[in-house]
C-alpha cells in the first residue's frame, strides 16, 4: 500500500515537472544567447546581370564572380509533386515553381528592391500616360532547341493563350479592365507593344508571365481547352519540352524527385563570357512533410531548407562546426489572423448565417477591438515561433514595399479591453463571466484548420486571452477542405484563425479578399446573388482604394491609397493580425554566389551558382 | 465440375457485394463536410471563374446520385475517370502499384520463409527457452506500432547514415548501370521491408505455432506416436499437413494486403507507393482515384478469400465432401 502511494506521488510529481517545462509564459526572453545572430535579416549587395552584345547577340551578363561548372543542387518541394509543367495551367505553388525554372518571362523582380527588371527581355519602357508598354527583346537568343526566341512567341502567348482564356484563367481574368483586355501587337521581330484600356499599374508585374514557343505551343492551343488542360503535363516525355530557362526537365519521377539539366542555349553568360549556369543538374525531391524534410537535410540528401521556428535555435547551435549557413530572409510573406465573421444576412432559405445574439457582438468595433488588445502577439512569437518571429498588425507583410510604416505596433492590455467592453454595454458578473446588454453569456466558436500545429497553437493561446476577458472560445480544429467549405461557402462560423499567401510586391492580389464582393472577402462573404448587399461604410472605402490604387500609375500615388486600406484594417479589425514567421534557410557551405534575398528567396539567381571549396 | 460451379457462384455472389461498397463508400465521400476545390478557393489569385469551371469539370455541380450514376457507368466500362488535377486514375495507379508489389511481395515470402518454419520450430520445442525467447520477441513486435518503428529506423539511418532517408532510388538512378540500379533498390528497400517483416513476422509466427501446438496435442497425433511412428515422420508427415490449412485462410488475408497493407509504413519511409497516394486523395477528396482504390481493395480481398477457398478444397477432403 505505501509503495503504491508513493508510486502515485512519483507520477504526480514526473508530470508537475513536465508541465512546469511546458509553461514557459512567465520566463523572459533571453537576451545573449545563441539566437542573437539571427535577428539580423540578409543584408544583400547584388550584383546586377546587365546587358550586352557579342556578335549581335544580347546576351544577360552576370556580374557575380566567375565559378567553376559542374555539380549538382539538390532542394526539396513538400507535399504530392508538381501536376503540370505547362507555366500556364498551375493553379498550386508547386506546379508553378517547377514550370517557372523551365520557362522566363519577359521581365523579373529586382531582389533588392523589388522593382520590375528586364529578363527574356532586353528594356521595356512605359509611355508617359501609362497605358503603353514597349517591350524590346534580344537579338539571337535561342529556345533549348535552337530556333530564336520573337515577338511573335510573346504575341503568341498573350494573344492566343492567356486572352484567349486557356489553362488557368486568372491572369486573364484580373487584367478585365471596364470589360476591357489590353491589347498585345507586333511592331517588328524583336519589338512588342502592349495596351491597357486604362492605366492599369498591376500589369506591369503581369510581364513576368512565362513565355511559352509558339511552333510548340501552338498546335495545342488551337485544339480545345480541354486538350490544352493535359498538354505538357506529367506524363509529356522530357524531351518534348522546348525551354528559355536556365534548367531543362530531365525526368519526372512521381512521388519522387524531379531533375533538371542545364539549358546549353541559355541567354545567360559570366564575366569570362562563358555561358550560364554553373550547375549541371538541379533536383528537387518530393517530400511528405516537414519532419522527413529535416531529416533528409541532416542525412546529406538536401542541400537547401527551409527552417521553422522551433528548429532554429539547434540549428545555429551546430552551425559553426557543420557545413551549413544560416540565412535570415526576414518575415514571411504569408499572413495569419484571427477573423469575425461580420455576415448579417439570411440564407435562401430566410434563416441567418450567423446567430443574431453573436452578430450583435461580432458587428461591434469595441468588442473587435477588445479582442484584438487582449491577444498577447508577444507571447505568442516567443513561445510557438520560439522567438523567430515578429508581432504583425498590418494585412501587408512587414517586408512588403507597400508597407504602411505609420502604424505602430502596440502590447497586451487587458484594462483596455475591459475599457471598451463595457463602453458597449458588457459586462461581468462575480465569477468573471462576460454578459452582453441583453444579459447573453458570450460564447462561441473558435475554428482553425487541424494539422498546421502553428495555427492549433495560436488557437489554444487566442482562447486563453480571451477568457481572461471573461468570454467562453471552444476551439475545435478542424479538417482544412472543410474549414474553407465554412468559410466559402455556409458561413456558419463564429471566429477563426486562418492565413492567406500575399505579395511583398503588389498588393493589388488581394482585392480577392478585401473588394466587399470578393471571393475571399472571409469575414463579410456575400454570395454572386447578394452582390454588394448590406456594405459598411468602411468597406466601401476599401473598395474605393483598392480601385483606385489599381488605375494609379506612379508609385508615390499609389502607396496612398494602400496606405490607407492598412490604417481601415488597423481600426476596424476585420482581421486581428497574429505575427509573421520569420524565414530562415540553411544552405551547404560549398555553394557560392548565394544572395539571399527578402522578397526572392535563396536561389533566384540559380544560373549563378557554383559549387567551390 | 462442382468446384468450377462453386468458383462461377462464388463470382457472381461478388457482384452485388461491388455495388453495395461502391454506393456506400461514394456516398459517404460526397456527403463529408469536404470540399475538394479549398485549396483553390483559398488562394486569392485564382479567379472566381477558375474556381466555377473546376467545378463544372469535376461534375460538383450535379446531385450526388447522377455523379455516382456517371462514375458507375464509366467503371463498368472499364474507364475509371480522372484524378482531380486532370491526370488518368489508371495511369496514377500504374505508376505506383509496380512500387507497392514490390515492397509487399517481398515482406510477404520473407514472413512466410520464415514465419512458418520459426512456428513450427517453437511449437515443437514448446516451452524450452527457445520457444520462450521467441514468444517474447513475438509479443515486442506485435506490440510496436508500425509507424512508431519505422520512425526509430529513419532516425537511426540519420545518425549513422547507413541507410538512406526513404524514398526508392537515388538521385542519380537514371545514370546507373543495371547491377547498380538493383543494388540501389535493394538498398533503399532494406529499411522498409525490415519494419513490415518484424511487424508480420510476429503474427505469422505465433498462429503457426498455435495451430501446431492444437494438433500436437490430439488424438491421432497419440495415436501416430503410440504406434511406434518416428518423431519426424509424427511431425512433419502427419501434424505439419493439419496444421497448414487454417495458414491457408491466413494467405487469402496476405492476397488482399498486397496492395494496401503497407500504407502507413510507405507513408512514413516516403515510399511512392499507393499508400502515399490515396492518402492524399482521401485528404481533398479526390472521389476518382480513391473509389478506384476502395474498389481495388474489396475485389483483391474477394479474390484473395476466394482463392484461399479453392486451395482449401484442394487440401482439405472435408470441405471437399460439404460442398
Amino acid at each position: 500500500m505505501i509503495r503504491y502511494g508513493f508510486r502515485v506521488i512519483l507520477v504526480i510529481i514526473l508530470v508537475a515537472l513536465l508541465l512546469r517545462a511546458c509553461l514557459v509564459k512567465d520566463v523572459p526572453p533571453k537576451t545573449g544567447t545563441t539566437k542573437s545572430g539571427l535577428t539580423d535579416i540578409v543584408n544583400i549587395d547584388y550584383p546586377l546581370p546587365k546587358n550586352v552584345t557579342i556578335n549581335g547577340v544580347d546576351y544577360l551578363q552576370s556580374q557575380a564572380p566567375v565559378g567553376t561548372f559542374g555539380g549538382e543542387l539538390i532542394s526539396s518541394t513538400i507535399g504530392e509533386g508538381p501536376k503540370t509543367f505547362n507555366p500556364f495551367n498551375c493553379k498550386d505553388n508547386t506546379s508553378q515553381i517547377m514550370s517557372s525554372i523551365m520557362y522566363d518571362g519577359l521581365l523579373t523582380s529586382d531582389p533588392v528592391s523589388g522593382q520590375p527588371v528586364p529578363k527574356l527581355a532586353k528594356s521595356f519602357s512605359i509611355s508617359p500616360d501609362g497605358k503603353t508598354y514597349t517591350i524590346n527583346l534580344r537579338h539571337g537568343v535561342k529556345w533549348s532547341d535552337g530556333k530564336p526566341i520573337t515577338a511573335d512567341d510573346v504575341v503568341f502567348t498573350w494573344r492566343d493563350i492567356i486572352f484567349a482564356g486557356l489553362g488557368d484563367t486568372s491572369t486573364r481574368d484580373s487584367l478585365v479592365i471596364d470589360d476591357k483586355l489590353p491589347q498585345v501587337r507586333k511592331i517588328d521581330n524583336y519589338t512588342v507593344e502592349f495596351t491597357t484600356p486604362k492605366p492599369y499599374a498591376p500589369f506591369i508585374r503581369m510581364l513576368s508571365t512565362p513565355i511559352a514557343p509558339k511552333h510548340v505551343f501552338a498546335p495545342a492551343a488551337k485544339k480545345s481547352a480541354a486538350y490544352f488542360d493535359t498538354f505538357m503535363g506529367t506524363t509529356t516525355k522530357p524531351e518534348d519540352f522546348v525551354i528559355s530557362g536556365a534548367f531543362k526537365i530531365k525526368e519526372y519521377i512521381p512521388a519522387q524527385r524531379v531533375v533538371y539539366v542545364r539549358n546549353p542555349n541559355y541567354y545567360e553568360i559570366n564575366t569570362k563570357d562563358q555561358k550560364l549556369p554553373y550547375l549541371d543538374k538541379l533536383i528537387y525531391l518530393i517530400v511528405g512533410d516537414l519532419n522527413n524534410e529535416v531529416l533528409k537535410f541532416e542525412a546529406k540528401e538536401l542541400d537547401v531548407i527551409s527552417l521553422q521556428g522551433s528548429k532554429v535555435a539547434r540549428y545555429k547551435s551546430v552551425e559553426p562546426h557543420s557545413d551549413f549557413k544560416l540565412y535570415n530572409l526576414g518575415p514571411n510573406t504569408g499572413t495569419m489572423y484571427l477573423s469575425m465573421n461580420l455576415n448579417n444576412r439570411k440564407d435562401p432559405k430566410g434563416k441567418y448565417y450567423v446567430d443574431p445574439i453573436k452578430q450583435k457582438w461580432f458587428q461591434n468595433e469595441n468588442f473587435r477591438r477588445a479582442v484584438d488588445y487582449s491577444v498577447d502577439r508577444k507571447n505568442m512569437v516567443l513561445n510557438i515561433a520560439n522567438g523567430i518571429g515578429a508581432p504583425l498588425f498590418t494585412p501587408e507583410s512587414l517586408n512588403s514595399i507597400f508597407l504602411n510604416k505609420n502604424l505602430k505596433p502596440y502590447d497586451k492590455n487587458l484594462n483596455k479591453s475591459r475599457e471598451l467592453l463595457k463602453k458597449s454595454g458588457f459586462y461581468t458578473d462575480k465569477k468573471g463571466k462576460l454578459y452582453d446588454k441583453e444579459g447573453n453569456r458570450v460564447e462561441f466558436d473558435l475554428y482553425t484548420n487541424a494539422g498546421n500545429t502553428e495555427r492549433e497553437a495560436i488557437g489554444i493561446m487566442v482562447k486563453q486571452d480571451l477568457e481572461d476577458l471573461g468570454m467562453k472560445v471552444n476551439f475545435k480544429p478542424i479538417e482544412f477542405n472543410s474549414l474553407v467549405n465554412k468559410l466559402v461557402s455556409t458561413f456558419d462560423w463564429d471566429m477563426v484563425i486562418m492565413g492567406l499567401t500575399g505579395s511583398p510586391l503588389e498588393p493589388n492580389g488581394g482585392k480577392n479578399v478585401w473588394l466587399s464582393d470578393g471571393r475571399l472577402h472571409m469575414f463579410n462573404m456575400r454570395t454572386p446573388s447578394e452582390g454588394k448587399a448590406k456594405i459598411l461604410p468602411w468597406e466601401k472605402e476599401l473598395d474605393e482604394m483598392f480601385t483606385k490604387g489599381a488605375l494609379a500609375t506612379k508609385f508615390e500615388d499609389r502607396k496612398k491609397y494602400y496606405d490607407r486600406y492598412q490604417e481601415i484594417v488597423y481600426s476596424e479589425k476585420p482581421f486581428i493580425y497574429i505575427y509573421s514567421p520569420v524565414i530562415i534557410v540553411a544552405i551547404r557551405t560549398k555553394f557560392k554566389n548565394i544572395y539571399p534575398s527578402p522578397l526572392n528567396g535563396i536561389t533566384h539567381n540559380i544560373e549563378e551558382i557554383y559549387i567551390g571549396e | 465440375m462442382e468446384a468450377l460451379k462453386y468458383i462461377i457462384k462464388r463470382i457472381i455472389q461478388t457482384i452485388p457485394l461491388l455495388i453495395v461498397v461502391s454506393l456506400i463508400s461514394f456516398f459517404i465521400i460526397r456527403l463529408s463536410p469536404v470540399d475538394p476545390l479549398a485549396e483553390l478557393k483559398l488562394n486569392p489569385s485564382i479567379s472566381p471563374v477558375t474556381v466555377e469551371k473546376e467545378r463544372q469539370r469535376l461534375g460538383l455541380d450535379k446531385p450526388i446520385i447522377v455523379q455516382y450514376g456517371k462514375w458507375a457507368y464509366s467503371f463498368v466500362r472499364g474507364d475509371l475517370g480522372i484524378t482531380s488535377n486532370g491526370e488518368r486514375v489508371s495511369q496514377k495507379l500504374k505508376e505506383r502499384i509496380p512500387n507497392t508489389l514490390l515492397l509487399t511481395s517481398i515482406v510477404i515470402l520473407l514472413t512466410w520463409l520464415v514465419g512458418v518454419p520459426l512456428g513450427i520450430i517453437a511449437a515443437v520445442n514448446w516451452k524450452t527457452p527457445f520457444d520462450r525467447i521467441l514468444t517474447v520477441l513475438t509479443s515486442i513486435g506485435m506490440a510496436i506500432p508500425s509507424f512508431f518503428f519505422a520512425v526509430l529506423l529513419l532516425l537511426f539511418a540519420v545518425k549513422t547514415g547507413w541507410f538512406p532517408i526513404g524514398g526508392l532510388t537515388s538521385p542519380n538512378f537514371a545514370d546507373m548501370s543495371f547491377g547498380g540500379k538493383f543494388l540501389d533498390i535493394a538498398y533503399h528497400l532494406v529499411l522498409p521491408v525490415f519494419v513490415l517483416f518484424t511487424i508480420s513476422l510476429a503474427g505469422l509466427q505465433r498462429q503457426m505455432r498455435g495451430n501446431m501446438l492444437d494438433v500436437l496435442d490430439s488424438d491421432y497425433v497419440k495415436f501416430a506416436r503410440a504406434k511406434g511412428l518416428s518423431e519426424f515422420s509424427v511431425v512433419y508427415k502427419h501434424a505439419l499437413r493439419n496444421a497448414l490449412n487454417p495458414m491457408i485462410t491466413l494467405l487469402g488475408f496476405e492476397f488482399a494486403g498486397l496492395l494496401s497493407g503497407a500504407a502507413l509504413t510507405e507513408y512514413v519511409f516516403q515510399y511512392p507507393g499507393l499508400g502515399r497516394l490515396i492518402l492524399e486523395a482521401v485528404l481533398k477528396s479526390d472521389i476518382n482515384l480513391v473509389m478506384a482504390s476502395l474498389m481495388m481493395g474489396a475485389v483483391m480481398l474477394i479474390l484473395g478469400n476466394l482463392i484461399a477457398d479453392i486451395l482449401l478444397i484442394i487440401t482439405d477432403p472435408r470441405i471437399r465432401v460439404k460442398s
